[in-house]
């Protein structure tokens, strides 16, 4: 049983991870939490499939569709969604405008490609027990995203001028960084982050696109757990909540596993309100 | 000479008078076509039903018309497509009524959309077949005007217990459903049935169809000694996953449930065809088919004369033939009884002892409105689907 719960606890941790990671790149060069998250990862088991599955791709030139398709999906909601209401950041606009388009991303999926879940490919041979790609491949998707993250960060120039961007918006471009470009080039990363989120879970999750409000909700757990902006911190977040979740599986069953797991948040808020790993903002006065 | 208000009254009287007599109608009314109401959900996302029995539909109108109608009317089926949309049935229903001014309605063709006009119908006296499994949508005393042509959830059930019970011999029984309203209702009306027959209700769950692991519960059920697993859900995701759950942990108890276990979208999901064995769905004798791969003969008939006419490859039968016999019972009261009326509709179903249809026999009074004998109501052997049929589960007698 703790192997079991280990694996598959792994493996949907390591989904919700990435999701919370999709959070935060998005987060960080435009202070907005973007709700079209979950329905990224819902759209990359859906572009898996379809290039895969259905129109024959080979596997990796799949792949890399379904990256194009989700990068350009972040793109489009940073023009649709968030730009639009940048200027009210205070009045949270943002959470009606990206909800909207999470929405319509849902129902033209719903009509376009089915409202039964659809197979996602097998796409590393067959295995068995706990080697199943189903449950290494999330988290390999997630050590290698989170290994290139830091790279991009901390040895590339465009890395650096995120950080700057997120650091402090003016103070950057008062420097000419190009911030909206920059904001343009991280909602395209985290579109690809979240496709990749569903395409390695696409055999536990499957291609169905009901999947986007419960990564959508699952996702920003660990965010809140790690702190927001913090990347190592939803990593961690995100593996906890799914180990949790699976032994609450086991140990209490479907239903009230729901419950236990907010119940669990909610206590974490309530003790740390800026999140585990998440620092105290200093405040000018 | 003028009309001043006593002549006009008068008049009217007289006028009220003649009619309430009982005269013959105008002979307008002895020719005019037989409306039947058709609310179809055709497109969306449970359109799947109302295609297969538009089929039906169709076909039994044409074929009732080609034969030179009823007493010289012709059948006219108005059609309205609600899309599976509740609000859109509301609209459409009291179109066919106030403006279309049918004689009959068939449908709507799932519960959701039901349980929004079945109240209008009512009022409105409108005689109404459907095949709606929810238990409350018949109810002879509120709706005495609504018939029910397929089983109802209660029939399934039955259906689904007598197998695991006293065909199949097992008596632990593990019970899961999702989390839907349908889901939790199901499960615990099956999970009091089977107590009531003194069954032994090892495991009870609700799971979330989206959960994307089965093992805890299925685990669950195997250490809590389960011989056999019904299901109610119509997630056929969720039903997957726990047909590669159970192939996984080496189980081979029986699944047994819900029809949508036999829907073909399962057979893409299941990583090998063999985890889709053992797994028994609710079907009907009359579209399904024995070790001889024979359907009863009056079916078999019927499907070779669909041949070539009605595409059965991408529905199930048992939608076509139920199309049909909705069709042909509205027929049959106008030709028995020579009217249209709903009285006379209404009148004629609530006296039918036996009617032989081509989905089933339907027996209907005054008091009982689920005309569809349960005894029809049989398992069927989920993965074994050929033109719209099913294999009778092991243990039926063909």
């Amino acid at each position: 049983m703790l192997a079991s719960i280990l694996a598959s606890g792994l493996a949907v941790g390591a989904i919700y991870a990435l999701i919370g990671i999709a959070y935060n790149t998005m987060y960080s060069t435009s202070r907005v939490m973007s709700f079209t998250a979950g329905q990224l990862g819902m759209l990359g088991g859906v572009f898996g499939s379809l290039f895969i599955l259905r129109l024959g791709f080979p596997p990796i030139l799949g792949f890399f569709a379904m990256v194009a398709c989700c990068a350009l999906i972040g793109v489009i909601t940073e023009f649709v969604a968030v730009r639009p209401v940048l200027k009210s950041l205070d009045q949270h606009l943002y959470v009606l405008s990206t909800l909207a388009l999470a929405l319509m991303i849902q129902q033209v999926t719903a009509i376009e490609w089915s409202t039964e879940p659809q197979p996602f490919p097998r796409l590393f041979g067959a295995s068995g027990g706990f080697l199943e790609e189903k449950f290494w491949f999330p988290v390999v998707a997630c050590v290698v995203t989170i290994g290139g993250l830091e790279l991009l960060y901390r040895k590339t120039l465009v890395g650096r001028a995120f950080l700057a961007i997120a650091e402090d918006n003016f103070a950057a471009r008062a420097l000419g960084l190009p911030e909206r470009n920059l904001r343009i080039a991280s909602y395209a990363l985290a579109g690809a982050i979240g496709g990749l989120a569903g395409f390695s879970g696409g055999q536990l999750l499957l291609a169905f696109f009901a999947n986007g409000p419960l990564l959508n909700f699952y996702g920003f757990v660990p965010v809140a757990l790690g702190g927001l902006g913090n990347n190592r911190g939803a990593v961690i977040g995100g593996l906890a909540l799914g180990i949790f979740q699976q032994a609450a599986n086991f140990l209490v069953g479907g239903i009230f596993s729901s419950v236990a797991v907010f119940s669990l948040f909610i206590i974490v808020l309530l003790i740390v309100p800026q999140g585990l790993f998440g620092g105290h903002a200093a405040r000018r006065v | 000479m003028g009309i001043n208000r006593r002549h006009f009254t008068f008049g009217s009287a007289g006028a009220i008078g003649v009619s309430a007599l009982g005269f013959a109608r105008p002979a307008i009314a002895q020719t005019e076509p037989i409306r039947i109401g058709w609310l179809a959900a055709l497109t969306g996302p449970s359109s799947a039903p109302g295609i297969g029995f538009n089929r039906g539909v169709i076909y039994a109108a044409e074929a009732i018309n080609a034969a030179g109608g009823v007493k010289g009317r012709k059948i006219e089926i108005i059609t309205r497509d609600t899309q599976g949309d509740p609000t859109k049935a509301v609209n459409a229903t009291q179109e066919l009524i106030s403006q279309a001014k049918v004689h009959a309605i068939w449908g709507p063709t799932n519960s959701g959309e039901s349980l929004a006009v079945t109240p209008i119908m009512a009022r409105a006296k409108m005689p109404n077949i459907h095949p709606c499994v929810v238990d409350t949508l018949i109810d002879e005393r509120r709706f005495p005007n609504a018939f029910r042509i397929s089983p109802s959830n209660a029939q399934w059930d039955d259906a689904v217990r007598n197998y695991c019970l006293a065909i199949l011999k097992l008596k632990k029984i593990a019970v899961i459903g999702d989390t839907t309203g349908y889901g939790v209702s199901a499960v615990n009306a099956s999970v009091a049935g089977f107590k009531k027959d003194g069954a032994d209700v090892v495991y009870q769950a609700n799971i979330d169809a989206t959960q994307p692991d089965m093992t805890p519960d299925m685990l669950r059920a195997r250490n809590a000694g389960a011989e056999a697993i019904v299901v109610w859900s119509v997630s056929t995701g969720m039903e997957a996953r726990m047909m590669n759950t159970r192939a996984a942990m080496g189980w081979d108890i029986p699944f047994v449930g819900h029809p949508s276990l036999s829907s073909g979208e399962i057979g893409s999901l299941v990583e090998k065809p063999a985890n889709w064995e053992k797994v028994y769905a609710v079907g009907y004798r009359s579209c399904s088919y024995g070790a001889d791969g024979k359907l009863p003969a009056k079916n078999q008939a019927l499907v070779e004369r669909l041949a070539g006419k009605v595409n059965l490859q991408d529905t199930l039968l048992w939608w076509v033939a139920c199309g049909i016999d909705a069709i042909d019972l509205v027929a049959k009261a106008v030709e028995v009884t020579g009217s249209s009326s709903s009285e006379a509709i209404i009148g004629y179903w609530n006296g039918l002892t036996k009617y032989e249809g081509y989905f089933g026999n339907y027996a209907y009074s005054p008091t009982q409105h689920n005309g569809y004998p349960v005894a029809d109501v049989v398992m069927s052997a989920a993965s074994s689907a050929k033109n719209g049929t099913f294999a009778l589960a092991p243990g039926y007698s063909g």
